[in-house]
């Protein structure tokens, strides 16, 4: 199953979830399924407005997919968050290692 | 004088608050507000108090049980039943109580007072039951009166010149209010009014008695008294009361131990040095309580007790119930925390257990466990952050990674 999908805007890779849930039941395969796209783009931004639900399963997976991002010279930043993933990236002190916006327009705004 | 105290219902918008806990017995400070409630009553000359109970009743009686040490003669009233070692609640509503506790025992034998148990009041009860006999009312009710932008949360009341109530509005939008004046759950009544309550049944005092003696023709009075009047009907209030509680804001609520810096108290047996970690008042910490070196305590903020705050914590604005354990990792800003749970105001919550990072929210009576594999290699994952890993020692407030683009 395909959990993401990835698209083009500007010099950006937008990657986007076809889950409800980012948790230990396929937090592995998000990876792998991630990984490729990459290793295409140098800047990318995850669009989280679809998961309800994330457990630390999930964030570990995003932290590796930043930590790829950063060591290959790349940038990786997350949109869209709800307010239950807000609140448990406060919680686990997350927001400061994002960089979180509200939406894509928001970010192409920053870069410009 | 004889009262009745409410405290039966379930609190469904205070979970999760109420998940574990009845809304009369969640702590202001460290004090149940049944428990505020019961000695105003005390105080103003209110001797014996029938409880009605039914969600966690266990909670509740055992911890007030005869009453005697708040100078009470005290009694509850169960509304349920046992079944195979299990409580079932059946509560029998506002009214429905009171039929059954004057049909058990003939209870009500003169005026009484009937209160809801989740508001903090410093009511005149006094000046309330001479009100209500000056008219010779068979109810009168006590209303108070809040600005225009709050009567969506309550019930509203319309009274003529004689104070007689002409009708109700129950939570109206601002623009539909006919008045600011609320019903505030306390009232007076004569025993005559039992006969308006049906045998067996749940029956509700604001929507079924009360308009059932209007039908009859019989006034209800409501007077305007001036008092502090606290609900705590939502997440949202219950927070607002504990900020000021802890600000020593409320004049009833003292801060329980001892003064040890401007603002900051500090209950017995507790392992704190203040001048290693970073503090600013007002800070309460119950008693029993361990924080290590390296926390960031940033007021308006409550510690209960037996809680353990790890080194490297974050907490600002908040309030830590008892037994909790906070992780190192943790950030907790403008949030309810228990062991189980973690709450904004306005009920939005985290389960620890669910989202799996009991390392940062625990009971603190759980013994600590080895992480296991999924832990272990999620807080290597963090380590591989040096800015985070600098936050946790540092306590740095700034964004960890504000590299542009």
């Amino acid at each position: 199953m395909n959990l993401i999908n990835s698209h083009q805007q500007d010099d950006l890779t937008v990657i986007s979830f076809n889950i409800n849930n980012l948790d230990a039941g396929n937090a592995d395969a998000f990876r792998k399924q991630v990984r490729p796209v990459l290793e295409e783009s140098k800047k990318v931004a995850i669009d989280m407005s679809a998961l309800q639900f994330v457990d630390s399963s999930g964030l570990g997976a995003l932290l590796s997919c930043l930590r790829f991002c950063n060591e290959n010279g790349g940038s990786l930043v997350l949109f869209g968050l709800q307010r239950t993933v807000t609140a448990l990236f406060e919680l686990m002190r997350m927001h400061r290692v994002f960089n979180l916006f509200t939406s894509i327009d928001e970010i192409v705004g920053a870069l410009s | 004088m004889k009262a009745l105290i409410l405290a039966a219902g379930k609190g469904t918008r205070l979970m999760p608050l109420s998940r574990d806990c009845p809304k009369p017995m969640l702590p202001i400070l460290d004090k149940p507000v049944l428990e505020c409630l019961i000695e105003h009553l005390a105080s103003q000359g209110v001797t014996q108090i029938v409880i009605n109970t039914s969600y966690l009743a266990p909670e509740i009686e055992n911890y007030f049980a005869s009453g005697r040490r708040w100078g009470v003669e005290l009694a509850f009233s169960y509304e349920g039943f046992e079944e195979d070692g299990v409580l079932h609640e059946e509560p029998l509503g506002s009214a429905g109580t009171i039929r059954r506790i004057q049909q058990h025992s003939g209870f009500f034998d003169d005026t009484f007072i009937v209160m809801c148990g989740d508001a903090l009041l410093d009511l005149d009860l006094r000046a309330l039951v001479a009100a209500h006999h000056q008219t010779g009312a068979l109810a009168t009710l006590a209303l108070t009166r809040v600005s225009e932008d709050k009567v969506s949360q309550y019930g509203v009341a319309v009274l003529d010149d004689l104070g007689r109530i002409m009708s109700f509005q129950e939570k109206p939008k601002p623009h539909e209010a006919l008045s600011n004046l609320v019903n505030t759950g306390v009232y007076v009544f004569e025993p005559e009014i039992i006969k308006y309550i049906p045998e067996h049944t749940p029956y509700d005092l604001g929507s079924e008695v009360f308009p059932a003696l209007a039908r009859d023709g019989r006034a209800i009075y409501g007077v305007e008294m001036n008092f502090n009047w606290i609900d705590i009907g939502r997440v949202a209030d219950y927070y607002s009361v504990q900020m000021q509680a802890i600000a020593g804001e409320l004049p009833n609520i003292p801060r329980l131990g001892k003064e040890i810096l401007p603002n900051v108290f500090v209950g017995a047996n507790t392992r704190f040095d203040p001048r290693r970690c970073h503090i600013e008042g007002p800070i309460v910490i119950a008693d029993s309580v361990t924080i290590e070196d390296g926390a960031t305590l940033i007021g308006p903020l409550f510690i209960g007790r037996g809680s353990v705050i790890e080194r490297g914590a974050h907490l600002e604005r908040s309030l830590v119930f008892e037994y909790t354990r906070v992780g190192a990792q943790a950030t907790l800003s403008h949030v309810l925390a228990s062991g189980r749970w973690c709450a904004q105001p306005d009920g939005l919550t985290i389960d620890p257990q669910k989202t799996g990072i009991a390392w940062i929210l625990a009971d603190s009576r759980t013994p600590r466990k080895w992480l296991n594999q999924q832990e272990q290699l999620f807080l290597e994952q963090i380590d591989d952050f040096p800015p985070v890993c600098e936050l946790i020692e540092n306590m740095r407030r700034e964004p960890a990674f504000s590299r542009p683009w």
